[in-house]
């Protein structure tokens, strides 16, 4: 045994503490006036005894405890001197079983050649040998097989989709040089086709691996490549029941491609699109596929994009592409001011809504506050009031209705709001808040709203609101409002006070903005603001989304109306790209897939049916062969060979090896702290 | 009946400071907390009238005659033939000892022999009282007089435990200076060579007394119930034994039964009545003993 940092074994010397304290303590002791003392006699020698035992035992304890401290810091390290049986060599195999290995030609897969090749090396290696192989995709190491063993984990490796990870194996390569064998034992074989993807991951490796020896072979095809892949695939417009999605198609090998490329959704086709791209050439092409026009309930399409006339490699032919289409979404907004055109500035920002993608139909309407009537409701989704006047008091019975029908009422307040109107629609429970008193005094409002994902108002536009610097935005008065129990405040003021109030009433809502249109709104206008306010005042609207994820990535998918989708489900199930069936989680708005299992899709078993496409990693089939002599190069720096090793020069004794033994002194220390006080007491009986 | 025995817990009695008061308490409590028991009306028998002066007690009023001669008066009862006690209480420095409770073994002996001396007392016993260590230091002769009761307790209250004891050698003395014979009752915790009281002891039943020996020992010295290093030093001697009591537990018990057993088996076949009293007990066993012991001796 030996120490790294001997000097802290000085603290040994610290034994003397406990022995001259054992030495000079005399013994604490009670003293007692007794009668009895001739039926003591006999058992005193017998405790006096015990006394001195207990007293020798505890001595050695805390010493031992003393000595272990110091040793524990001076870091032992155990020389073992291996033995002729640890002396074997011990081969470690990286085989790549990558998507790239299912590569196939004349002469068969990759993939087949590499296990012809690894069992070719097994057989010529000692029988004595032992054999570590890694797979170097799925990251698997199957350590200390002997030769038949390593033939049957060669015969049972398998492809699996994704790309290979370099890194892991150079580490556990030095974890076995560490742990069990000395460097000069270990000889590698490293065999892959080498794609450029896996040489950009060797290259990365900063620190190399001390190593025997090292063969590698690239399994590589003696024809030309023949391989083309879809490799992104964008939702770039849905209009009229239409997805328009550019496709990047990439020519992988050396002979030039003459396909089709197709997408396919549930039974909707697209029209083939020729394409035709020489060596090493990456095209984009644009596909129209018709999906009819969805009906008002949002929905999940699995959209699949194949190139015909297959290549020698198959698995990156198609490609997976999950498309989101929100609801259709008509919205009818009636501004209803003192008088028509109060409420212009909101009618513009309506307008200017109307005109981007967000909406399928936005449409608004002015009217006088006066001419409002419950006829109204039939038509309109939104109705925003610039006060709360006499009419929708009024009118309280129908607005009601209105917003359990689904209907969304937004209500500013004027500085002579009225207050049994206030009252009547706060009985019915429709107002978010009730406004008290008046406050006369300027108030500046916070940078951004709370976080209102879910909250019934547009998130993105919230987010967005903090772009428009509104903390500059004075506001000339508001109201101490009473928040409804019901109700949240996602807005405040900076003085505190609340701005805007959110409140469900059955399947509609209810928002009160303690302003007045002119006050917020008005002073808004003047930034490009009042456009994002006014979406963020509509409600959430929905666009399309992708969900494609590659097989290395963690799959997480939007749910935008969790009620809707998982209402009263407790477990969700999905399949994966296995066929299996397997359980996920709904964690806030997202729903979080466990491992995917594969390239294809992933999908939730209860209706709706939500899907997320799997693809391979970009560039993974990207077959293109290395050039042996740059990797001649690389392999030679990431893998420094027996004698070229700083660390043989140094003349480390060869036949030994220093095992660390600090867990060994500290489980020690732990066990023997635990037990003192324990042993203590024992022997005082 | 709970509440008469307080008048015989030791503890209770410790606090009443005065033994007179003491003596009284604990054996008024004995007799209320009695059952019909044979020890009831032994002690008197019609002996003659008198008449009737003012300040007699009514209840000895004899009516019949009353009724048949229009004069009032007083039955008059004989007193049985008295015996003598002699109370032989042991004053040695080792009667000290109280282990963890408020009574020593002296006050305990003291309150018996105090509660004793009362009963004999009130019964027209001749009682004596000696107090003894190495030899008697005190010797109260046997009187009959209500009057003499405060002697008895004057000197019990007075009494301090004080050197060694020589408990054969006390007894022997006494055997050969008392003439009349009597119920001898031995207060003692009995630390002396068994052999030699056994001897005494049977000095005594050799001269036809009857003997009743109270063995006073405190709770500690029959269980020693102590923990942790302790050095015992012996009240008499002054000698010292460092022990961990808890190792040696077991083994002192053991030879604590069977010096008890010893004694109790030799006092038996000496026709001896042997009472083991725990300092810890009240005091109604001792009486108890004391009352039977009595009443077979009359």
């Amino acid at each position: 045994m030996s120490f790294t940092e001997w000097i802290f074994l000085l603290g040994g010397f610290a034994v003397a503490g406990p022995v001259i304290a054992h030495l000079l303590a005399k013994p604490r002791y009670k003293r007692l006036p007794f009668t009895m003392l001739r039926f003591l006699r006999t058992g005193q020698v017998e405790s006096r005894s015990r006394r001195k035992l207990r007293d020798l035992l505890i001595l050695l304890l805390r010493c031992t405890i003393i000595v272990l401290i110091a040793m524990l810091f001076a870091r032992p390290l155990l020389q073992i001197r291996l033995k002729p049986s640890d002396s074997k060599p011990v081969y470690c195999l990286g085989l790549d079983n990558s998507m790239s290995m299912a590569y196939s030609d004349s002469g068969g897969s990759y993939f087949d050649k590499l296990k012809d090749s690894a069992v070719d090396y097994i057989h010529s290696a000692r029988d004595d040998a032992l054999f570590n192989i890694c797979a170097l995709a799925s990251g698997d190491w199957m350590q200390g097989l002997s030769k038949e063993q390593a033939l049957a984990e060669i015969k049972a490796l398998k492809i699996v989709p994704g790309s290979v990870n370099v890194a892991d194996f150079i580490s556990g390569l030095k974890r076995i040089d560490r742990e069990k064998h000395t460097p000069d034992q270990v000889s590698v074989l490293l065999l892959s086709d080498f794609t450029p993807n896996t040489i950009r991951q060797i290259i990365s490796i900063a620190e190399p691996a001390v190593v025997e020896k090292i063969d590698y072979e690239p399994v590589v095809s003696s024809s030309p490549v023949n391989n083309a892949a879809i490799t992104v695939a964008r939702v770039v417009g849905f209009r009229n029941g239409q997805l328009t999605i550019n496709v990047d198609v990439v020519n992988y090998g050396q002979v030039e491609q003459h396909r089709q490329l197709t997408a396919d959704a549930d039974g909707y086709k697209s029209e083939p699109i020729d394409i035709s791209f020489s060596a090493n050439q990456r095209k984009n092409y644009q596909v129209k596929l018709d999906i009819g026009t969805p009906d008002r309930r949002p929905s999940c399409v699995p959209v699949e994009l194949s190139l015909s006339d297959s290549d020698n490699l198959k698995a990156d032919d198609t490609f997976y592409l999950a498309v989101y289409i929100p609801g259709h979404q008509d919205l009818n907004v009636l501004l209803a001011g003192d008088n028509e055109n109060q409420m212009y500035l909101l009618k513009t920002a309506t307008d200017t809504l109307s005109r981007t993608s967000l909406y399928d139909t936005l449409r608004s309407k002015q009217v006088a506050m006066e001419q409002l009537a419950a006829s109204d409701a039939d038509w309109a989704d939104v109705v925003v009031c610039s006060g709360i006047t006499d009419k929708l008091g009024d009118l309280a019975m129908d607005i009601e209705s209105f917003v359990k029908a689904g209907g969304r009422l937004v209500c500013f307040v004027t500085e002579t709001p009225i207050p049994d109107a206030a009252k009547q629609l706060w009985r019915r429970d429709i107002l978010a808040a009730l406004p008290g008193k008046f406050v006369q005094e300027s108030a500046y409002i916070q940078p951004t709203p709370y976080d209102s994902t879910g909250s019934g108002v547009d998130h993105i536009a919230a987010r967005s609101l903090s772009n428009y610097r509104i903390d500059r935005v004075l506001l000339k008065s508001y109201f101490e409002c009473e928040q409804h129990p019901d109700a949240r405040m996602l807005w405040q003021l900076q003085n505190g006070s609340g701005l805007v109030y959110f409140k469900s009433l059955g399947r509609g809502s209810s928002i009160l903005i303690n302003t007045s249109v002119d006050d917020s709104l008005g002073s808004l206008t003047k930034s490009n603001a009042s456009v994002a306010f006014c979406r963020y005042l509509l409600g959430e609207c929905h666009q399309v989304e992708e969900h494609c994820f590659t097989c290395e990535e963690r799959v997480v998918l939007p749910v935008f109306d969790k009620d809707q989708f998982f209402a009263g489900q407790e477990r969700i199930w999905v399949e994966t790209c296995d066929g299996k069936k397997r359980r996920a989680a709904v964690v806030d708005s997202s729903l979080l897939i466990p491992d995917p299992a594969g390239i294809g899709w992933v999908k939730t078993l209860s209706k709706p049916t939500i899907y997320a496409g799997i693809n391979l990693p970009p560039g993974e089939t990207n077959m293109t062969k290395p050039v042996e002599a740059e990797l001649a190069g690389i392999m030679n720096r990431i893998f420094t060979v027996g004698d070229e090793s700083n660390v043989s020069k140094a003349g480390v004794i060869r036949d030994k090896k220093n095992r660390p033994l600090w867990k060994i002194f500290a489980w020690a220390l732990i066990l023997l702290m635990l037990a003192e006080p324990a042993l203590a007491n024992r022997l005082k009986r | 009946m709970r509440q008469n025995r307080k008048y015989l817990d030791p503890v209770f009695l410790s606090k009443l400071g005065n033994m007179s008061l003491v003596a009284r308490s604990a054996v008024e409590g004995f007799f209320a907390g009695l059952h019909p028991s044979p020890f009831h009306g032994f002690s008197v028998e019609y002996s003659d009238h008198r008449e009737y002066h003012a300040g007699d007690e009514l209840k000895f009023v004899d009516w019949k005659v009353f009724g048949r001669s229009d004069k009032l008066y007083i039955k008059q009862f004989q007193q049985e033939t008295n015996t003598t006690a002699y109370i032989l209480l042991d004053s040695s420095k080792s009667m000290s000892f109280a282990g963890n409770g408020p009574v020593s073994k002296m006050d305990y002996g003291s309150y018996l022999a105090a509660a004793l001396s009362y009963l004999m007392l009130s019964q027209s016993d001749s009682t004596a009282l000696i107090l003894f260590a190495e030899a008697m230091k005190r010797y109260i002769p046997p009187r009959s007089k209500r009057t003499h009761l405060n002697i008895i307790l004057t000197a019990l209250q007075h009494n301090r435990p004080a050197g060694q004891t020589n408990l054969a050698g006390v007894l022997h003395t006494f055997a050969e200076t008392t003439k009349r014979r009597g119920i001898v009752i031995l207060i003692s915790d009995l630390l002396d060579d068994e052999q030699d009281i056994f001897k005494g002891l049977a000095h005594l039943k050799f001269l036809k007394h009857d003997v009743i020996v109270f063995h006073t020992m405190d709770h500690q010295e029959l269980n020693l119930d102590y923990e942790g290093l302790i050095q015992f030093e012996d009240l008499e001697t002054k000698a010292r034994i460092q022990v961990f009591p808890q190792s040696i537990r077991d083994g002192y018990r053991k030879r604590i039964t069977e010096f008890l057993d010893n004694i109790e088996k030799t006092t038996g076949n000496s026709g001896i009545d042997y009472c083991l009293l725990d300092t810890s007990a009240p005091l109604d066993r001792a009486l108890v003993a004391y009352l039977a012991k009595r009443k077979r001796s009359m």
